[in-house]
């Protein structure tokens, strides 16, 4: 009886930490996406204006802007990180 | 007499009558009375009949009373429901009819809205996604670039329209795997028709967020010019500085691999990348029946195999200031090539860069040096060269003594100035070909053993890829050097060559990066 009553208990715990754990994972993921955006908006005319203008994000589709965004980290070198922040916000600057 | 006699026998008859009567009262009588009470039995037993009838009457009636009174009550609740139900269905009703017209407000206002979009067109990237909807994939896209050019030199006394469609295609297979494709087809003066390259064609591997490999034919990772000021668009002028044009020091592209990547080694924007690669090597113009000192290296066209070895080189970059300093963005790069050309003969060749971007100001400028081995017998073909450009946006550009609309105008130009030169000990007769064609500016006085040039530009910015440029070029040789020609012959004649004379061009190019 005892064992039956840990066991419920055992997993209602692990039901509230699993719930708990994941939201804060997608308050964790939304903060980080909402960094990375900021860090694009400051990232974007900088890196592009070192070899050309920077073109704004509405000339590209969210899928366009994935392709060049990888042809643009060969061409640049930019570090991983700043080519996904700056993809970041020039997909959600539409 | 007579009447008493009449009197008599009126008695006589009378007593006659009534003993017959009394006779027949006395025998008939009772006869007629037992006929009676049957017959008054029957009555009555008819009677009970038909009482008992009229009771049995009277209860059905009663239950049907009953009945139809229940049925009654019956209809009167339903009466009475269906009068609630018909009020209710007044009511909605009214609340439809209500709902209808704010339906049919909002409607009218959406269909206004909806026409409004529809005269005005879909935007740029509701295009984009609808156009990417309708391909079904998202996994490739087309970018690249488009010019037209007049180009006019005076010492050739030359001009001509020039053309050039410069597509990328990229394909992205997923996220650690894409290819590009470049490919150009251009028309020039002197040729029949299009010429077409693909001077670029790689394929490219994300190992991680530190390291890329990329397989192909690349732009040379040499300085900073080839891999990223190529673009029609991007170039700020229409020429390329002359020691990435006609008098390259090292082949503008090759077949092999590279690893490279990038990563940030300080704060935001603080960055340092790295490229090494290993390729096919270097090869100078076949036409000739000898090398010589000054020729030419072959160009984006004549990517060979060349089996003597294969050359190598790297390329570093720094970005020394953080975005929060304020001090601008600036790039420093150093990069190396060494490949044998020939079986046991080296080009060595080393550059260092740099770029300046703050505001409204741009700024860049490399040095190099190339060492060519030569078979015995001749001196080595050492070469140098050199560019540095700014430009300065007139963006927020406000002069108060002119209108609005002049300024406007004036915002959008970008006054550019380079100076650029190579330094060599001798040039190819053979090989000086002055037809000016889609970024060259077809002038003699560049195929000189001490080039110089100062070219003065403006741009035009329509928008951020589309540019109107204008280029002045003032050819200024500084030293002559020596001759080579080989004249249809197998060997060489030398001559000396002073410095030739000096010459302008200028150039006007619309240019469309898309």
């Amino acid at each position: 009886m005892l064992g039956k009553r840990l066991r419920i208990i055992l997993m209602l715990a692990m039901a509230v930490l699993t719930l708990s754990g994941a939201a804060m994972a997608q308050q964790e993921s939304k903060a980080e996406k909402q960094k990375l955006f900021l860090d694009g908006a400051r990232l974007w005319p900088v890196y592009c204006s070192q070899c050309h203008n920077a073109r704004p994000g509405s000339q590209f589709s969210p899928e366009q802007w994935d392709i060049i965004m990888m042809h643009m980290r060969t061409q640049s070198n930019m570090p991983a990180k700043d080519a996904r922040a700056i993809k970041e916000y020039l997909e959600g600057g539409l | 007499m007579g009447l008493v006699k009449a009197y008599l026998g009126l008695l006589a008859t009378a007593a006659l009558t009534v003993a017959v009567l009394g006779t027949v009262t006395v025998a008939v009588v009772p006869k007629a009375l037992a006929d009676d009470a049957e017959a008054q039995a029957k009555a009555l037993k008819q009677v009970e009949r038909e009482l008992r009838q009229l009771r049995a009457d009277r209860a059905r009636d009663h239950r049907l009373i009953e009945k139809l009174e229940r049925q009654l009550d019956q209809v009167q609740t339903q009466a009475g429901q269906i009068r609630t139900t018909n009020q209710q269905l007044q009511t909605s009703t009214q609340q439809l009819q209500n709902s209808n017209q704010q339906l049919q407000t909002k409607t009218d206002e959406e269909l206004k809205q909806i026409q409004a979009q529809v005269a005005a067109g879909p935007s740029q990237p509701q295009l984009a996604k609808a156009l990417g909807g309708y391909w079904g994939t998202h996994q490739f896209t087309l970018t690249g670039a488009a010019a037209g050019d007049f180009v006019y030199d005076r010492q050739a006394g030359q001009n001509t329209f020039a053309l050039a469609f410069e597509p990328i295609m990229l394909y992205r297979l997923n996220d650690w795997l894409a290819f590009e494709g470049t490919f150009e087809a251009a028309f020039d003066p002197g040729g029949s028709g299009a010429s077409f390259d693909a001077p670029v064609v790689t394929a490219q591997m994300f190992l991680n967020d530190y390291m890329e490999l990329n397989l192909g034919i690349f732009d040379q990772p040499f300085g900073d010019w080839y891999e990223d000021q190529g673009p029609l668009w991007v170039n700020r002028f229409i020429t390329a500085p002359l020691p990435f044009g006609v008098a390259a020091l090292v082949p503008p592209s090759d077949i092999g691999a590279q690893l490279r990547g990038g990563y940030q080694w300080g704060g935001l924007g603080q960055d340092a990348d790295y490229t090494v690669w290993a390729a096919n090597g270097p090869s100078y113009d076949s036409a000739l029946p000898q090398p010589v000192v000054g020729q030419e290296l072959n160009g984006v066209t004549n990517t060979t195999i060349n089996t003597n070895g294969k050359a190598y080189g790297a390329r570093f970059r720094v970005y020394p200031f953080p975005l929060d300093s304020n001090f601008g963005r600036l790039e420093l790069g150093a990069s190396t090539y060494n490949g044998k050309w020939q079986n046991g003969l080296w080009l060595n060749a080393w550059d260092v860069d740099f770029a300046y971007h703050r505001g409204n100001l741009q700024a860049r400028g490399e040095w190099m040096e190339a060492y060519r081995q030569m078979p015995q017998g001749s001196g080595p073909d050492n070469r140098q060269g050199w560019y540095f450009q700014a430009g300065y946006f007139l963006s927020g550009l406000r002069l108060p003594f002119l209108g609005r609309g002049i300024n406007s105008y004036l915002s959008r130009l970008e006054p550019l100035v380079r100076y650029s030169g190579v330094n060599q000990r001798a040039v190819v007769a053979d090989e000086i070909a002055a037809t000016p064609s889609l970024g060259f500016n077809g002038s003699p006085s560049v195929f000189a053993p001490h080039a110089r040039e100062v070219a003065l530009g403006v741009d035009y910015w329509f928008a951020p890829s589309i540019v109107w440029q204008t280029e002045v070029d003032f050819e200024l040789p500084r030293a002559g050097g020596t001759l080579y020609s080989f004249n249809g012959g197998s060997t060489p004649t030398a001559s000396p060559v002073g410095a030739t004379s000096n010459d302008q061009a200028i150039l006007t190019q619309f240019a469309v990066g898309f």
